[in-house]
């Protein structure tokens, strides 16, 4: 069997309303493969993004243990937590969550200031990484100034400072048009194949399914579907669909 | 301390560039915060600062007096013998002359009067001076110097001029010059050294015979000055006047007179006076200047629980990006830091200049003698304690904000 990176282990999440017990998910178990390219499906209210709160280490689950790199993770402590996201988990999401008084520099930078990353090393990557996604002359200017594209870019870039093990994202393209969206979802293939990225994708978009090579379905707080589609590698990377 | 316990001291410098960022966003927020500090702060060191300058003034003036040398007033209190027109009679002066270890005596009465000089008319304050028995005082212990001229002679009609009476009361006067008082007429023998108090600089002295006869209050004294001998303690001779003067007192009006109805001070009594008064004055000045600054310190409270709730988003994506709950704590308190320090060298630059505006305003109109002393310790304590408040009001606020959890942070809108 292939090493997971992470690893969910009868994993319920319940929230209290009011006087009851609301379970979000219940008594999920899933394996992402290291090196794998996993989206997440469901439609709105199937608990995809707590799902993807808990593989990036955000949340921790009500019962149920969470591995990541083989170690229990479950009963970490916040502080702990912060620093496996901050030095393995990179993420992009839907809304970019960029810090609007920050420039694009600045955002990208961020992840490695809490590190502990030195000033020169940190201004370098950063740099090498806006210019690998197009973006080396808009460095000093602040997210508002940007398109969405160019948001989600910077935001591409910063989820890669700290060389994670992992790229989690949530709905990517949600805010997107569509050429955009495939700008990015590219991106993220890119990494997948050459420097050989896990990267996991929450959406509700079905034909970005297709980039991915295991698509889990979810539905009320349960996986219903998890095909691992080795056989058929579908990304590619122009973006287009393979039937 | 406890306020630092848990701040990442490493990349300070980062998490100030952070910080410094979000409250020059949020400029007039930040502007206003800040003031509430200020204000504080300004009253700190502008009313400490001139009350210092006034305690300064009011304990040179007494240093110049010599430490060998007793005023003696009627009346129980300093204020009521100010005020009040009660006056030291005849035998009480021949009590105090005749007292074991008085070596000298200077009757001193005083009355305004208007006096004339060329076409000007001026109410001024004239001194009756024992010039035959008491000059030595005034010259020794008192600090009168001549600037030009010489002193009056006994029973002549002259007369001794203050400083700014020369200077500014009447311009032109000088040595040989003629004043009329109560249609008599003055020459001018001196003019006096500026002596530090506004009360003797602007004074005309005269023989206080030729007082006596001019104002018609024949006996007495408003105020007395004694030099005790060498060698004897200044206060024991203190003390000997007043039980002196007090029993003579209770023989005259029988028994009934409890209270001491003298006052009879040296210079180091009056210093303590003046300093346990102002030192009270400057107590009031910061227990309610630190009001104000407690006050601006809930101010910053309120600004930073706003700005935890408008950045909870901001926070939940530092967080997932790797934050640690230090990390935030720190940033937080460096802003609150920032409000807090601000106030601080806003406050005291204020202060200071509204201080010295007030010593310059006493220069020119010289009421009398105001320096504002704004002393190292003062800023450095001012600064300090801003700063100190800005901490402690932002660790609330800072603390709320680490303790948010990264997902119920990154799902606020």
């Amino acid at each position: 069997m292939e090493k997971s990176v992470i690893k969910l282990q009868d994993v319920w999440k319940k929230y209290k309303l009011g006087n009851e017990d609301l379970s979000i998910l219940k008594g999920i178990n899933l394996e992402v493969p290291t090196g794998s390219f996993t989206t997440i499906m469901g439609p709105s209210g199937s608990g995809k993004s707590t799902l993807m709160h808990l593989l990036g280490l955000l949340d921790t689950p009500s019962t149920g243990k969470i591995f990541f790199d083989g170690q229990d993770v479950s009963k970490f402590t916040e502080d702990e937590l912060a620093k496996i996201r901050g030095k393995k988990i990179g993420f992009i999401f839907q809304q970019f969550n960029l810090l609007q008084n920050l420039t694009a520099l600045e955002n990208v930078m961020l992840p490695m200031i809490f590190q502990g990353v030195s000033e020169q090393a940190r201004f370098e990557r950063a740099k090498t990484l806006l210019d690998s996604v197009d973006l080396e002359h808009r460095i000093n200017h602040k997210p508002k100034e940007m398109s969405g594209g160019e948001q989600q870019r910077i935001a591409i870039a910063r989820s890669l400072v700290n060389n994670p093990e992992i790229i989690i994202a949530d709905e990517p393209t949600g805010n997107l048009d569509s050429n955009t969206g495939e700008t990015v979802m590219s991106i993220l293939t890119k990494l997948h194949k050459e420097q050989k990225k896990t990267i996991i994708i929450v959406t509700h978009d079905p034909s970005i399914a297709h980039y991915s090579e295991n698509t889990i379905h979810i539905k009320d707080g349960q996986i219903i579907k998890n095909h691992f589609q080795e056989s058929q590698v579908l990304w590619q990377e122009n973006g287009s669909v393979k039937n | 301390m406890v306020l630092f316990k848990g701040i990442n001291f490493h990349n300070l410098k980062e998490y100030f560039n952070i910080a410094l960022k979000s409250l020059t966003t949020r400029r007039v927020r930040s502007f206003l915060t800040t003031l509430g500090i200020v204000i504080g702060v300004f009253l700190i060191v502008s009313l400490l600062s001139l009350s210092q300058g006034l305690k300064n003034a009011v304990l040179s003036q007494l240093n110049m007096m010599g430490k060998d040398l007793i005023m003696i007033m009627p009346g129980g209190d300093m204020m009521a013998s100010m005020m009040g027109g009660q006056k030291l009679t005849e035998e009480d002066i021949k009590i105090i002359k005749e007292t074991k270890g008085v070596k000298k005596i200077a009757p001193v009465d005083y009355t305004s009067i208007t006096v004339r000089y060329g076409d000007s008319k001026k109410t001024i304050l004239i001194y009756g001076i024992d010039l035959r028995n008491g000059l030595d005082i005034y010259k020794n212990d008192v600090g009168w110097s001549m600037a030009d001229g010489r002193w009056p002679t006994a029973g002549k009609n002259e007369v001794i001029l203050g400083s700014v009476i020369a200077k500014e009361t009447f311009s032109g006067i000088k040595v040989g010059s003629t004043v009329i008082i109560k249609g008599r007429k003055f020459i001018v023998s001196g003019i006096l050294n500026s002596v530090g108090s506004k009360q003797d600089d602007t004074m005309i002295g005269i023989d206080m015979n030729i007082f006596k006869s001019v104002t018609g209050e024949r006996n007495g004294a408003k105020q007395m000055m004694v030099k005790v001998e060498s060698a004897v303690s200044v206060n024991e001779v203190a003390d000997r006047i007043k039980v002196n003067l007090n029993e003579n007192r209770k023989r005259q009006i029988g028994q009934k007179e409890e209270d001491s109805s003298y006052t009879v001070l040296t210079s180091e009594k009056a210093a303590n006076i003046v300093g346990n008064v102002m030192g009270l004055i400057q107590a009031v000045i910061v227990g309610f200047a630190s009001i104000a600054i407690v006050v601006g310190g809930i101010g910053i409270m309120n600004t930073m629980y706003t700005s935890v709730r408008e950045r909870t988003k901001e926070i939940g994506i530092m967080k997932a990006i790797g934050a640690k709950n230090k990390t935030i704590t720190t940033i937080f308190l460096i802003e609150s830091g920032i409000f807090g320090a601000l106030g601080g060298v806003g406050g005291t630059l204020l202060g200071l200049i509204f201080a010295k505006s007030i010593e310059f305003y006493f220069q020119i109109h010289p009421m009398f003698y105001l320096k504002a002393d704004v002393g190292p310790m003062l800023i450095l304590f001012s600064i300090m304690f801003s700063f100190l408040v800005g901490c402690v009001s932002g660790y609330f606020p800072s603390r709320t904000a680490s303790k948010l959890k990264p997902v119920d942070a990154l799902r606020y809108e």
